[in-house]
């Protein structure tokens, strides 16, 4: 009989809570819109980082860009038969690609041209060109990332999207398909379609490309390599994974410093709930403290009702906090919160955080409240129930 | 039965004022007397209850309870003392006001966690006892004077303990309900228990039931 939880003192506990309507009614508040916030933050960072550790490794190697007074212009084709020849080089892909500004969303897509007999330098895209032909019986099919095509089907553009082109002529591209990539962030804004198509949206020469884009047998041999396109092209700039890492790491680190402020705000009004706490027990509380011994609970039942009831009441408040912050950032995308942490897509298409499920967010937000919140409601608790009954009843 | 041996208590309010609430008293209560302890107020009777209840420590001497130094008990051990011998009558009847009757009566037993038909029949003899029990459901705040008082009784009685201990029962209670209180203490006298009351209500003085008179002046047994 001694083990069985004491379902007496819990409902005492719970009774205590309900007692103190308007207290626990505030420190429920307090605790969920703390507990909230900090999900909140943790759940979009997860995201972030998801998305960005998945972006960073499928970045291509080397990309090598044509420099003319320290802007980018487009790069002859040709150059991918002598890259290929740099010995260390397995592959070579001149990659036709560019911005595309629709003006009537406000919103830049990123268009991206592939030619269906080459190599891709990225599996979804070769997932693409098996699946979906992009050019048939004279008709040009693009893929669209889930963005795109929300934002198409925005302004009615549901099987097909016209395209303006720089002359002011249009372009007709049909819908062949929605982009099924391995990240959001990435994939989202983008619109797949022929070589030839993207050079006529952007009215490039035929045998032009953006950039051109390397993979190396031995990553280890990378700097070599650079080294040596240089020498034979001077007038490229090369940018290796490495460089896009710290770009992209950059960024991140921007948001972990948002991060890092709210969440020292955060941290800190709930320590001075804490510390209002811990200052001690109100003269009602002391009393009935001093009733409950006086009647016989030992120190050890007070505590165990005060564990009980900071616990039920810290529990219920993370819980409630974690199931809103759920809802905030996975069903309703942070809305606030995200632009917060996702400023610079401003001009690209809406971004949905994919979901990540991690304990360690779960039980880190946890074990910064609920102990916390526990210890500084039974140390007080403490101090009184050991003192001596008759002291603290009188 | 209840020995107070040497008993000296002396309450610190700060470094150099100290009251000397009782001075080298010696008091022996056998089982089953009720005993009055009369006064003034401020006299040293409170203390005393308080010291058999082992709700506060002597500064010297010793207070034995059926052979045992009460008052050398760690704090938890006197708790449970105080559970399993002692009910508790007090002035203002320290309820819990926002709970039920009956969650106030049965909170001496909530650390034990009983069996719920055990609680039932402890409550049910309880509060017919003490003519409580159609309102056990009322809210203690909502009650009349009189009514906690009877809720303080019950709880004082719901582990059935061998010593009622009862400090100014009547303070706060008209005429009508203080002898009405006294009924109760002739019940419980007829149970057996050890009684003892602290008082200044002339009410109490010679009264049939009542064994001996005991009183206390500056902190001393008057003989």
């Amino acid at each position: 009989m001694k083990n069985k939880i004491n379902l007496y003192l819990i409902e005492y506990a719970i009774n205590a809570i309900l007692r103190q309507k308007a207290k626990s009614f505030f420190i429920v508040f307090v605790f969920t819109l703390l507990t909230f916030l900090l999900t909140s933050v943790f759940f979009i960072t997860s995201s972030l980082k998801y998305e960005l550790d998945a972006t960073v490794d499928s970045l291509p190697q080397i990309i090598v860009q044509k420099i003319k007074a320290g802007r980018h212009y487009d790069i002859d084709e040709d150059v991918v038969d002598t890259l290929l020849g740099i010995e260390g080089v397995e592959d070579a892909v001149a990659r036709v690609w560019g911005y595309y500004y629709f003006a009537n969303a406000g919103v830049n897509f990123s268009v991206v041209g592939l030619n269906e007999y080459e190599k891709q330098y990225k599996n979804s895209f070769e997932k693409i060109v098996k699946k979906i032909e992009l050019e048939k019986d004279d008709k040009s099919f693009m893929v669209v990332g889930r963005g795109v095509q929300k934002v198409m089907n925005k302004s009615y553009y549901k099987e097909y999207f016209n395209f303006i082109k720089p002359d002011g002529t249009l372009k007709k591209v049909n819908l062949g398909g929605v982009f099924d990539a391995d990240t959001e962030l990435e994939s989202n804004d983008v619109i797949v379609m022929s070589k030839d198509s993207a050079r006529e949206i952007f009215d490039m020469d035929e045998d032009k490309a953006t950039d051109v884009v390397l993979k190396v047998a031995n990553p280890k041999e990378v700097r070599t390599i650079v080294s040596k396109i240089k020498s034979i092209y001077p007038d490229t700039r090369i940018i290796t994974s490495d460089d896009l890492k710290v770009s992209y790491q950059n960024i991140f680190d921007y948001k972990s410093g948002i991060f890092l402020a709210l969440f020292i705000v955060s941290l800190f009004t709930f320590f001075i709930i804490i510390y209002d706490k811990s200052s001690g027990l109100s003269s009602e509380e002391k009393r009935e403290i001093g009733i409950l011994k006086a009647i016989g609970w030992r120190v050890d039942d007070v505590l165990k009702e005060k564990f009980y009831e900071s616990f039920i009441i810290s529990f219920f408040a993370y819980t409630l906090g974690v199931g809103l912050a759920f809802v905030f950032v996975y069903m309703f995308q942070a809305p606030l919160l995200q632009n917060i942490f996702v400023g610079y897509s401003q001009l690209k298409t809406d971004f949905e955080l994919p979901f990540v499920f991690d304990f360690q967010t779960l039980f880190l937000v946890f074990f910064l409240s609920v102990p916390i919140y526990i210890g500084a409601t039974i140390i007080p608790s403490w101090k009184v129930a050991t003192l001596e009954a008759d002291e603290v009843i009188r | 039965m209840i020995e107070l041996k040497n008993i000296t208590k002396i309450y610190e309010i700060n470094k150099s004022d100290k009251v000397i609430a009782l001075d080298d008293i010696n008091l022996r209560i056998k089982e089953g007397e009720l005993v009055v302890l009369k006064g003034a107020s401020g006299s040293g009777k409170s203390t005393i209850l308080s010291l058999i209840a082992a709700l506060s420590k002597p500064t010297s001497g010793e207070v034995i309870v059926d052979t045992k130094k009460i008052s050398k008990l760690p704090d938890n051990f006197a708790s449970v003392y105080r559970r399993d011998n002692i009910g508790f009558i007090f002035q203002k009847y320290n309820l819990i006001p926002t709970l039920s009757v009956k969650e106030n009566i049965i909170l001496p037993l909530v650390p034990l966690n009983p069996d719920a038909s055990d609680i039932q029949n402890k409550l049910d003899i309880v509060t017919n006892r003490f003519n409580i029990s159609h309102k056990e459901n009322a809210i203690v705040r909502n009650l009349s004077g009189g009514e906690q008082q009877r809720v303080a009784i019950a709880r004082a009685n719901i582990n059935d303990p061998k010593i009622i201990i009862a400090d100014e029962p009547t303070a706060n209670l008209d005429e009508k309900l203080s002898l009405h209180f006294i009924e109760i203490l002739r019940e419980l006298k007829v149970l057996n228990k050890t009684i003892v009351v602290a008082t200044h209500d002339p009410l109490f003085f010679g009264l049939d039931f009542v064994d001996r008179e005991i009183e206390v002046h500056n902190g001393k047994i008057v003989v």
